[in-house]
């Protein structure tokens, strides 16, 4: 049975005026603002106990003894797990790059500050905290690496001792003639930046409530899990169940941007319900746990990156080379944020030829994950200060060196060398509506006004490509294979002509099950207040992956939209039975069901359901008789990985232009955000709101990248950002009101034309600012080479400017 | 982050709270009035008494009142009261803005006057601002009644001169002289943060003439001081920018161990205590003028 999933609105069922494509209010919202959205820790199971995890004060350390005797003689203690019990019924964590995963308890040596030891369940999270501090392990401190530069060293201490090295992977890609186009180059601009370690940091920390069945031998998990299948997957393979015997039901979260890894930590929980004979326990990550061992923390980098640019400004070659700091393990997935940046390697422009050597390092830090984006945005701030660097050179303004170097809009599909495609755009006229929307000819005149002054002014234009709809292939360099990632709905129609469906993803922030009653709602022609859309756990939901590389938007909507598909093909068969003609015939159009032009021969939706519920005497024999259907929709298309790790990987290729004006107070190095106004291009907007929501959340994580957060570490390894005193997220203060414009280039590939936008703006806002910030910079012959851009930074670069030209008018 | 097992006791007197601090050994109490410090180190185990005493029971230590030319301000009194308060706004705008810049409403509804002095942190306002205005803090122990001078009472990092089984009950707050002019400027990372550095200047003018300078920096070093030779190069002279500037360098170079940490340098203190300086005068001068003083 052929599947038509409508690639616009006007293919839908429905005449406008449709509720999809316009800003709904989210029926997800009356729950969250009163209160009554269940999440993890709201969960109360009966004989439930609760656990606190011991974690390790050293960077490296062999563990040579641990007693827990006095612990567990404290009254409300039940089970305590130490790395025996892990090596007893667990192997190593699957997601790091292949032979780096350890236990999810310490065994025999700590690699990082933070790492568990043991793991208390108790009574009560106070009871299991106060038996933590009885318990005693007996630390051999080992020689400590936190330094990749150094880890990479011969020398160096061994974060793994059995590996040999610290370095996981150490490999060049190369894309196209490379080194013939820096030879012909007419100009090359190389810098070296630093990217320091950031991250997600969820309202909700990460939490779970694990219940082994000692009889069944099987596992249930509830937690404010992400990527449910896929997290069960993991979990069976963590504790070798077959993929049956783990359940899994994710809680609304609060939250995520790729921050509820919470694997260990589930692990660890597991353990003990399995312990403690199968009473469920539950474990809530606080936010100095997370903060100092979470699933938080993400790309610590080192580059070096040139490009060769030819005298008119076209740029003809690209070379970037990533020291990426994983951390102890590179568990859950933190990888693949140096592989996804071939999905979108050279942005927007048209380079033609790229090299990526790339090293993935273990150094004695908690282990660094995903974050919104999964590592192209501080790919893209590296891009963007070497298109200025360029720019500025060549004495060309940085908005027209841009306009000269994007892909035109007739070169879609569009292949980039490093093996993805870009399905459409129009870029030139992104760049024209952000360009209008600032008024840059008259930003630029206020600059040299305040330049006169001395002040230190600058202006930021930048472009990135957000790409959407994942796939696994572009993981393929750093040991994911394979192809396909599913997304599937139930929808079902009841006897009365109520709508059901049945999805695997349950409420993260993005509005994704308003998106789905705006969908069905405008198939069947009936009222969104009508759609009920209802989570299923793993054991009983259909193949679904969840949000997570901007994908669960497009992919809801071809599952739910061929699901609507398939029930319509099966009602057009009733219906044509009822009116004795051929199913061709029949049509639905605005809720009814019938022959074009004979209205005595329409059947509403719902009396059509009702029939085929109530009535199975009068359906044609060979028809399935529930008005229901499934639908998994997944990116066709997608190609394996060739030898240089080459995929059509991501399905679609959002852009976007930022122009952002900063001003430097020159005696504090305290930057202020003057002005911030964007145009981006996503395709068909679903619902317009949600967009804008990603979009306003995303500049604000980008700006506290530009500008403020920071995990950092003492030579020891130890974390010097425990709290939110000093990791510090972005407030309502500190994020200018956007200015926003959109661009509508359907996607051709795509339902309906959209685009993934869930991770947005993060893409460019970093590297907006930061050209902001060094085009404010530049009269003084500076440039800020590292991320966050902290006052502290900007105060030395600006005591050097100082300290130099006070040093020229002596000498001179 | 669960705090470890405590006894609790909420007197609803000043004097069984004495009488409860008198019979358990002072290092083994911890007193809670607002808790927005207390709390996060109980919970982090980071505090650890046998009995925690809370005052928030204790009504006589409320109220904001006027007494003696100036204000008589109940240590329990929140800063929320204090915002509130009319007489603060007409008596000593300094201390209204001192308030409005501590953290975010959420903390100033829950944190006292008395806490944030008791706390002693170096970077928190009412510190500055008792150093500067010369307030005075009013103490309760087993001696009975004792007033302590701002400059007295502030130790060093978290440190005050309170007595073990002392509560402090009041903070008598100086109204501003006519015709002062005064500014409080902070740097903080993030709006609500401790400040990096801040600073504190109040002075008068007497026919074009600079007198009663204070001039205090805080968040820079384990607590807020005054700098008498920035105020000594300005006192019986006309401002002017060079001054402000010689005394900014003053202040810069005589900071005594700057704080380091993940923030700032020692360095970049030293040179944004002088930055901070030469700005509060500037604009201490600018309402004094202003003030027709």
């Amino acid at each position: 049975m052929a599947v038509d999933i409508p690639k616009s609105f006007e293919e839908l069922p429905t005449s406008a005026p449709r509720h999809i494509g316009r800003g709904r209010r989210r029926i997800e919202d009356p729950a969250l603002l009163t209160g009554r959205t269940q999440f993890i820790d709201d969960v109360e199971l009966p004989r439930m106990l609760h656990c606190a995890i011991l974690r390790s004060p050293f960077a490296h350390a062999r563990i040579t003894g641990i007693d827990t005797q006095e612990a567990e003689a404290l009254p409300g203690v039940v089970a305590i797990v130490t790395g025996e019990d892990a090596l007893r019924w667990s192997h190593p964590a699957q997601s790091s790059p292949e032979g780096w995963g350890t236990h999810c308890l310490a065994t025999d040596a700590v690699r990082y500050v933070g790492e568990p030891v043991a793991a208390v369940a108790a009574i009560s999270r106070y009871v299991a905290e106060d038996a933590m501090e009885l318990i005693t392990v007996e630390y051999d401190p080992l020689d400590v690496v936190a330094d990749p530069a150094a880890a990479m060293k011969a020398d160096s201490p061994l974060v793994h001792a059995g590996q040999g090295t610290n370095v996981m992977m150490d490999r060049v890609f190369t894309w196209g003639e490379v080194e013939q186009a820096f030879e012909k180059a007419d100009c090359v601009v190389s810098e070296e930046f630093r990217w320091n370690r950031m991250g997600a940091n969820p309202t909700e920390t990460f939490g779970c409530i694990c219940e082994w069945d000692p009889l069944d031998l099987s596992l249930t998990i509830r937690g404010s899990i992400q990527s449910p299948s896929m997290f069960g997957l993991g979990r069976a393979a963590t504790f070798a169940l077959p993929s049956n015997k783990v359940n899994i039901i994710s809680q609304p979260h609060g939250g995520s941007f790729g921050g509820k890894g919470g694997t260990r930590g589930t692990d660890v929980t597991c353990l003990l319900s399995r312990k403690a004979d199968g009473r469920p326990v539950k474990w809530i990550e606080d936010r100095v746990e997370y903060l100092t061992a979470g699933g938080s923390q993400a790309w610590d980098r080192y580059y070096s990156a040139s490009i060769a640019v030819r005298n008119d400004g076209i740029v003809t070659g690209l070379r970037v080379a990533l020291v990426d700091d994983l951390g102890a393990t590179g568990e859950a997935y933190g990888a693949i944020c140096a592989a996804k940046p071939l999905a979108a390697f050279t942005g927007p422009y048209t380079i033609p030829v790229a090299e990526y050597d790339l090293k993935l390092v273990a150094t004695n830090k908690v282990p660094s994950g995903p974050y919104r984006g999964m590592g192209p945005p501080p790919h893209f701030f590296v891009l963007e200060q070497l298109m200025d660097l360029a720019a500025r050179q060549l004495g060309i303004d940085p908005a027209e060196f841009r306009r000269k170097n994007f892909i035109p809009k007739d070169a879609f599909p569009y292949m980039i060398p490093s093996g993805n495609e870009y399905d459409s755009g129009d870029y030139e006229e992104v760049l024209n509506q952000a360009l209008a929307l600032a008024d840059y000819p008259a930003l630029r005149s206020a600059q040299a006004e305040a330049r006169k002054e001395g002040r230190l002014v600058g202006i930021g234009v930048a472009s990135a490509i957000e790409p959407g709809v994942f796939d696994w292939n572009a993981y393929a360099i750093v040991g994911m294979p394979g192809t396909g990632v599913p997304e599937g709905a139930t929808v079902s129609i009841d006897i009365m002509g109520f709508i059901t469906v049945r999805v695997g993803f349950s409420l993260e922030g993005q509005g994704q099950y308003t998106l789905v009653s705006q969908l069905v709602s405008d198939y069947f022609g009936t009222d969104p207040e009508m759609v009920r859309v209802v989570y299923l756990d793993t054991q009983s939901a259909p193949p679904s992956f969840g949000p997570g590389g901007s994908r669960l938007g497009v992919a809801i909507t071809g599952a739910v939209l061929g699901a609507c598909d398939r029930i319509r093909t099966k009602a057009s068969q009733v219906v044509a039975g009822l009116m004795q003609t051929e199913p061709e015939n029949i049509v639905l159009r605005d809720g009814q069901f019938g022959i074009p032009g004979v209205p005595e021969a329409q059947m509403s939706v719902a009396e059509v359901a009702g029939t085929m519920l109530a009535r199975s005497d009068l359906l044609p024999p060979d028809v399935d008789p529930r008005p229901e259907a499934t639908h998994v929709w997944t990116a066709a298309g997608r190609t394996p990985a060739d030898e240089e790790g080459r995929a059509k990987s991501y399905l679609t290729a959002a852009q976007a232009v930022h122009v952002v004006q900063v001003e430097i107070d020159r005696e504090t190095g305290f930057v202020e955000i003057q002005r911030y106004c964007l145009a981006d291009d996503c395709g068909t907007r679903l619902n317009p709101a949600t967009v804008e929501g990603q979009t306003d959340g995303s500049v604000a994580q980008g700006i506290g990248a530009a500008l403020l957060e920071e995990y950092s570490f003492d030579s020891d390894g130890q974390p010097q950002t425990t709290t939110f005193m000093d990791y510090l997220m972005p407030t309502v203060y500190e994020v200018p009101t956007v200015e926003k414009v959109a661009v509508v280039t359907p996607s051709p590939f795509t339902p309906l034309g959209a685009k993934g936008c869930g991770e947005g703006a993060i893409h460019t806002t970093p590297a907006a600012v930061l050209c902001a910030i060094n085009d404010a910079l530049a009269p003084l012959g500076q440039m800020a080479r590292e991320v966050p851009a902290a006052p502290k930074r900007l105060w030395d670069l600006i005591r050097l400017a100082e300290d130099t030209s006070a040093e020229g008018s002596r000498t001179g | 982050m669960k705090p470890a097992p405590f006894e609790y006791a909420a007197p609803p007197t000043l004097d069984e709270a004495l009488a409860i601090l008198s019979e358990n050994d002072p290092d083994e109490v911890k007193i809670l009035a607002g808790g927005q410090s207390l709390m996060p180190l109980l919970n982090m185990r980071l505090a650890r008494p046998e009995l925690l005493l809370d005052l928030t029971r204790i009504d006589e230590l409320g109220g904001i009142s006027a007494r003696n030319g100036g204000l008589s301000i109940g240590a329990l009194a929140t800063k929320r009261d204090v915002e509130d308060s009319a007489l603060v706004r007409e008596r000593n705008p300094l201390f209204m803005e001192s308030t409005i810049m501590i953290g975010h409403p959420q903390i100033r509804n829950r944190g006292t006057v008395g806490g944030s002095m008791v706390q002693a942190d170096p970077a928190a306002e009412y510190p500055a601002v008792a150093v500067a205005l010369g307030a005075e803090l009013v103490a309760r122990g087993p001696g009975g009644e004792r007033v302590i001078e701002a400059d007295d009472f502030f130790i060093t990092y978290l440190t005050t001169s309170l007595e073990p089984g002392e509560i402090l009950t009041e903070v008598r707050i100086p109204d501003l002289a006519a015709g002062t002019g005064w500014s409080i400027q902070e740097l903080a990372r993030r709006h609500g943060d401790f400040a990096i550095v801040g600073a504190v200047a109040m002075l008068r003018l007497e026919s074009g003439i600079c007198v009663d300078l204070r001039v205090v920096i805080f968040g820079a070093s384990d607590r807020a001081r005054r700098h008498s030779e920035a105020e000594a190069l300005l006192a019986g002279e006309r401002p002017s920018a060079a001054l402000f500037d010689a005394a900014g360098r003053a202040v810069g170079q005589s900071l005594e161990d700057p704080t380091d940490d993940v923030h700032a340098s020692a360095e970049y203190r030293r040179d944004l205590a002088r930055v901070l300086c030469v700005r509060t005068l500037t604009e201490a001068v600018e309402r004094a003028e202003g003030s027709g003083g």
